[in-house]
């Protein structure tokens, strides 16, 4: 079941008199359980494709449906609400809450998603442990390893059934082997629990979990190869 | 639920206590500030309040009850013959001069009257009998005057405008605006001492009978005195309060010294806030990116104003509470009712409001793509 439709988005902003078209046309689709890797060179338009696919910024044009609900870009209270349901991030920089401990980064996140008291708790504690973290549920980010954190990220991001997961370069900021733990963690977490993660990177290991690669430049997604 | 607004507040002690001080020092400036003049004001208005009258006959237009003008003492057999008046007496209030032990000269307010046990003044007795003033020259003089005249014990004398008079007792709580010492004498020697009250007085008081009505006693009374004041013990106090409010500079002092202690507070908190917002930035559009919207963002800077205010507040009142003792000693009188208290309360946590809009309005404009920026 399709959990992400895009059909011919285009995104334009003007860079003082010039026009600048970021995206062109691109239309894509996400499958539960599918990891999609989206490369490109910087500036070529993938953070801007993750933006709007992530309801942050909105296309000039083309739509969008997430989880079978089209996106109004015309709403921004419909664009919080379809993130807080139906999307989760991970950051290239973690963007951990440094007076927050590791699991209520976790349950804050459930608390802005509507989920309260022990439920959230509950919740928050057994993504801790599915990302392998339960022994450092309590440590402040600031006492966390790059890959602690971004495992805390990833399970702030799978918190609450979110079908799809964006991960903004999520290994750029990790060793060889944190690297690739958290790859391996992504790729597990969608197929068994039946997520799709769109991952945007550079690092080439992210092909050998990706079902598919996608690759864009000038605002043009001009491959779409299965890898598996 | 996360309390995220307490945990970010408390995530950086040092600007935590930077911001609280702010905010204590400002509620301690207004309160302090505040629960002086208005101890100040009852001090210009004591005697008033508890001299048993329930009017005052006053020469034309005098200002307050310490800044006094005469009038001849025999008008008070004018007010004792109208109807409803059960009883009146003269009353003198008058600045003199004494000469103290060590040569120098101080001033004193005299209270004057033929019986103030009938009237209730000096209320607070410590030392010697009111009923004896009248057997001679002898004045009871408040412990507040310790501070001006140096120590001194009944059974001493001191010069009253060149006349001997015996101190024969101590009264206590007896005040002025002015902070001028205040003694009591019998109304015959006050005159006696000073020339100029040669069978002048001050002030007339008058007691009402039980029912009589005060309007119509009022309006005859000022068809039978046509060069005096009459005004109910209510109005004289106000008065009496306001003249120092309205006619000196002190209404303005205050008011500036409250202003720039709020001013102050406001601009800590703004700062401290608004710098706060500022670093934790990032954290914002992170939340904003996983679903918040501004109202949230509103509602956790918005929690850490009033918690600052609530925290800051209760420890400007703690620094109040321990400046009480020490302003005691300097006999100056801290008077901080309730609804004062819950007033300068209220104002702390709408002035923490309004430090906290500033941080709203970036907020309002954070872009939550920031999220994928470096």
């Amino acid at each position: 079941m399709s959990v992400l439709e895009a059909h011919d988005l285009t995104k334009e902003y003007r860079d003082g008199s010039a026009v600048v078209r970021a995206l062109r046309g691109v239309s894509l689709s996400m499958d539960r359980g599918q990891v999609v890797s989206l490369e490109g060179r910087s500036g070529s338009g993938k953070t801007t494709l993750l933006s709007i696919l992530g309801c942050i910024l909105t296309p000039t044009s083309g739509t969008i449906t997430i989880d079978g609900q089209a996106v109004d870009a015309r709403r921004p209270t419909d664009l919080s609400r379809i993130r807080k349901r139906s999307i989760g991030f991970v950051f290239q920089h973690y963007n951990l809450i440094p007076s927050l401990t590791a699991r209520e980064n976790v349950e804050y996140a459930l608390n802005i998603r509507g989920h309260r008291g022990r439920a959230a708790r509950r919740e928050a504690q057994r993504v801790i442990d599915l990302v392998g973290l339960s022994d450092r549920a309590h440590a402040l980010p600031a006492d966390l390893s790059g890959g602690e954190k971004q495992r805390v990220a990833i399970a702030r991001a799978v918190a609450g059934n979110a079908p799809l997961l964006l991960a903004d370069e999520p290994t750029a900021n990790l060793d060889s082997e944190n690297g690739q733990a958290v790859l391996a963690l992504l790729r597990d977490l969608a197929r068994n629990e039946g997520r799709a993660a769109l991952i945007v990177t550079h690092d080439p290991k992210v092909r050998n979990i990706a079902d598919r690669v996608l690759r864009i430049a000038d605002g043009v997604l001009s491959t779409d190869e299965a890898t598996t | 639920m996360i309390d995220l607004a307490r945990k970010i507040l408390f995530h950086d002690k040092l600007r935590l206590a930077i911001t609280l001080c702010g905010v204590a020092f400002a509620v301690a400036l207004v309160l302090v500030q505040g629960g002086l003049f208005v101890g100040l004001l009852d001090n210009a208005s004591i005697s008033i309040d508890r001299l048993d009258a329930d009017l005052w006959i006053t020469a034309r237009n005098t200002p307050n009850i310490d800044f006094t003008n005469t009038f001849p003492d025999t008008y008070v057999h004018r007010v004792r013959s109208i109807d409803g008046v059960a009883r009146a007496d003269n009353l003198i209030v008058w600045f003199m001069r004494v000469s103290l032990p060590n040569g120098a000269q101080e001033g004193i307010q005299i209270y004057a009257m033929d019986d103030f046990e009938r009237w209730g003044i000096p209320w607070n007795v410590s030392e010697g009998h009111v009923a004896d003033l009248h057997a001679g020259r002898y004045v009871m003089i408040d412990d507040s005057a310790t501070r001006r005249f140096g120590p001194f014990q009944a059974g001493e004398y001191r010069e009253f405008l060149g006349t001997r008079m015996k101190i024969i007792g101590r009264t206590r709580e007896a005040l002025s605006f002015t902070t001028t010492p205040i003694g009591f004498m019998d109304h015959s020697y006050a005159q006696a001492v000073c020339p100029e009250l040669m069978n002048r007085t001050t002030y007339i008081v008058v007691k009402l009978n039980p029912g009589a009505d005060k309007d119509a006693v009022i309006a005859e009374l000022r068809r039978s005195l046509p060069y005096n004041d009459v005004h109910t013990k209510a109005q004289w106090a106000s008065l009496s309060r306001r003249y120092w409010v309205t006619s000196t500079g002190l209404g303005l002092n205050l008011f500036l010294t409250v202003f720039l202690g709020a001013l102050v507070g406001v601009i800590i908190v703004t700062q401290t806030l608004y710098s706060s917002t500022m670093e934790h930035l990032r954290e914002f559009g992170t939340i904003k990116a996983i679903g918040a919207d501004n109202g949230d963002i509103y509602r956790i800077i918005a929690r850490q104003a009033i918690m600052a205010a609530v925290s800051g507040f209760l420890l400007g009142a703690l620094l109040t509470a321990a400046a009480r003792p020490v302003l005691d000693r300097l006999d100056l009188k801290l008077h901080i009712s309730s609804s004062f208290c819950a007033a300068a309360f209220l104002g702390t946590v709408v002035m923490c409001l309004l430090a906290g809009a500033i941080s709203f309005r970036k907020v309002s404009r954070l872009d939550p793509a920031m999220v994928f920026r470096g």
